[in-house]
């Protein structure tokens, strides 16, 4: 059997930031490969460089040194309009704090990225009904996210995080927000959007919600310190 | 969601604040169309007046202003030297004094006393018929309000003839038409006859003479003026655009250095304050900025967002401003036109299509001007730092 094909792959990575006492180095010459499908959490104390990791990983910061390739082209070599265009198209990003904009609806929000994508509108509205349905929200879809409780706004969320059908999605602290309760139907969601064939990496300070992953990754002081497989 | 309706939803989700925006730029709007209406109004009035009485040349006797240099004492020959050229198609002599009209017991002092022996009679007729023979007189509103008179009723003139120094004869003129006359002061006393009629109420003094000959080509302005000179090379004549250009030199400048000034100002005023609201509105929604940029949303995207919000409020507000800025115009006008000595109909605030386009135009700088700030904030947001510093807020 073939192994499953790499969406992002980072060898090497650091990333530092210029601070006004020195450099500091979030994440410290980091390998790591996500294959399709595959699911995998980051875990970590606070200040590790998993949310770094994470946005190097979804192409939204760049490595200071080693090399990132997202299917198969090197991140740190293309324009921020063509690094656009691969968030876009192959990414989605999933908030603690959500995000979802307060002036539009839960359909419209989902709709966004579509629009931007510039799938005609039946087929994005089409699409958007669709998503809150999966995410059970098909009855919320005209609702502003004023209107919405703290899981409902996720849902929608994750929902306009699959908008344009992408290969991988990164969520941080998807479940920082919530109670446990609603945090655990949270990441049962995440979990039907891998199980549906998307690559799932989330980043959580919660044992309940990495556990769920089939790959754990724990982090220190910028590097890897230990991977396990559930 | 395009553009536009997505930057119109991003305004009505901070009403409070985009309507402050909005009122702001129709404030600023208005008074910028007003200035621009003053600061060529006077002008563009003056040059309407002055087009209206049905001439197209001024022949004087020398290089001042007409009304305002020495009288063609030779006028009757003058006009008929210059009737007599083929580019020329008619030319009125115009004479004024100032006279005291009474009435029984009414009595006005300094009443305009206007002569004028020529085929086009620079008034515009209001009721009754104009002026026929020489003891006929067409009379203004206010002369006929104030001594209660109608078409058929007799006024009695004491014309003040050039300072001389005997008592003037009081003539009777039977009142034919009551008329507007152009550059006519408002509640000033004033009527119009045949210069014939005005040396008979002179008792002959200034015959012959005239302020200035009205003369209208045949249509071509430039040969009749040519002809003028050929054959009369001793007098001035003047077109009315170089007569208001003349004015245009004079103390008219004024108006046009104060609306630049104002416009100046105004704008400059505009351009804070939406510069000012979209900066704190980009700034309390970055994180949100952020996320869009992180799920694909392009630099240009987010960038073009924000302009479409500045477009919106100076739009929205310039349009506002133009029925607030010609309700200002028109008040401003009224007061203004207050002051003394000031022809009813000239007015300080005319509309001209130019006025609109630069109105526009302006608006349109302005929009881009203050969104520039807020678009480099959004152009320039660093979205990894963004939405780590979210969080940890």
């Amino acid at each position: 059997m073939n192994a499953p094909m790499p969406i992002v792959s980072a060898t090497n990575v650091s990333r530092a930031f210029q601070m006004p006492a020195g450099p500091v180095v979030a994440v410290r010459d980091l390998t790591l490969t996500i294959a399709a499908g595959e699911h995998t959490a980051i875990r970590g104390p606070s200040g590790c460089g998993k949310s770094t990791l994470l946005h190097m990983l979804g192409c939204v910061d760049t490595p200071t040194s080693g090399s990132l390739m997202f299917d198969g082209r090197d991140v740190a070599a293309l324009g921020d309009r063509a690094r656009s265009l691969l968030r876009l198209r192959h990414i989605g990003f999933v908030f603690q704090r959500f995000f979802l904009l307060p002036m539009l609806t839960a359909a419209e929000n989902v709709e966004l990225p579509q629009a931007e994508a510039g799938v005609p509108r039946v087929e994005r509205l089409r699409r958007s009904l669709e998503l809150l349905d999966y995410v059970g929200l098909s009855a919320r879809a005209g609702h502003r996210p004023s209107q919405l409780s703290g899981g409902e706004m996720q849902r929608v969320a994750i929902a306009r995080a699959l908008a344009n059908r992408p290969r991988l999605v990164l969520a941080d602290e998807p479940t920082g927000e919530l109670d446990e309760a609603t945090g655990e139907q949270v990441a049962a969601l995440l979990d039907r959007v891998n199980a549906d064939g998307t690559a799932l990496v989330i980043v959580t300070h919660d044992p309940a919600v990495a556990s769920r992953a089939r790959r754990i990754l724990t982090m220190k002081d910028g590097r890897i310190e230990r991977e396990s497989a559930a | 969601m395009t553009i536009l309706p997505f930057a119109w939803r991003s305004l009505v989700r901070q009403p409070a604040r985009s309507i402050l925006g909005i009122v702001g730029v129709a404030a600023v709007g208005a008074l910028l169309f007003d200035m621009l209406l003053l600061s060529e109004g006077l002008v563009l009035s003056m040059g309407d007046l002055l087009d209206r009485m049905g001439f197209d040349i001024r022949v004087t006797a020398s290089e001042p202003l007409p009304g305002q240099g020495a009288e063609l004492e030779d006028a009757t020959g003058a006009k008929a030297d210059i009737a007599g050229l083929p580019a020329v198609r008619s030319v009125t002599s115009v004479r004024t004094e100032t006279a005291m009209v009474t009435r029984n017991e009414i009595r006005e002092t300094d009443a305009l006393f206007l002569a004028i022996d020529g085929p086009t009679h620079p008034w515009s007729m209001v009721e009754g018929r104009d002026i026929a023979a020489d003891d006929e007189m067409v009379v203004n509103r206010y002369t006929a309000e104030r001594f209660g008179i109608r078409p058929g009723d007799t006024l009695t003139f004491s014309a003040n003839c050039g300072g001389r120094a005997e008592a003037p004869p009081r003539v009777d003129f039977r009142v034919v038409g009551i008329v507007t006359i152009p550059f006519d002061r408002p509640r000033r006393a004033g009527g119009a006859t045949t210069i014939a009629g005005l040396e008979r109420a002179c008792g002959g003094a200034r015959a012959g003479a005239a302020d200035f000959l009205a003369v209208a080509s045949a249509g071509d302005t430039a040969a009749a003026m040519a002809a003028i000179a050929a054959a009369r090379p001793d007098l001035r004549a003047f077109t009315n655009e170089q007569l208001v250009g003349r004015l245009q030199q004079g103390g008219f400048t004024y108006f046009r250095q104060i609306s630049t000034v104002l416009i100046t100002i105004t704008m400059s005023f505009a351009l804070l304050l939406i510069t000012v609201l979209l900066t704190v509105s980009v700034n309390q929604r970055l994180g949100e900025v952020a996320a869009l940029r992180a799920l694909g949303f392009s630099r240009g995207r987010v960038v073009l967002d924000v302009f479409c919000e500045s477009a919106l409020i100076v739009g929205i507000g310039g349009c506002l401003s133009l029925p607030l800025g010609w309700m200002l115009a028109t008040t401003l006008d009224g007061i203004l036109k207050r002051m003394p000595n000031l022809p009813e109909q000239l007015h300080f605030f005319v509309f001209r299509p130019e006025a609109l386009v630069v109105h526009g135009a302006l608006l349109c700088a302005t929009a881009v001007l203050a969104a520039l700030y807020p678009m480099q904030l959004v152009a320039r947001l660093p979205i990894a730092t963004t939405l780590r510093n979210e969080v940890i807020g």
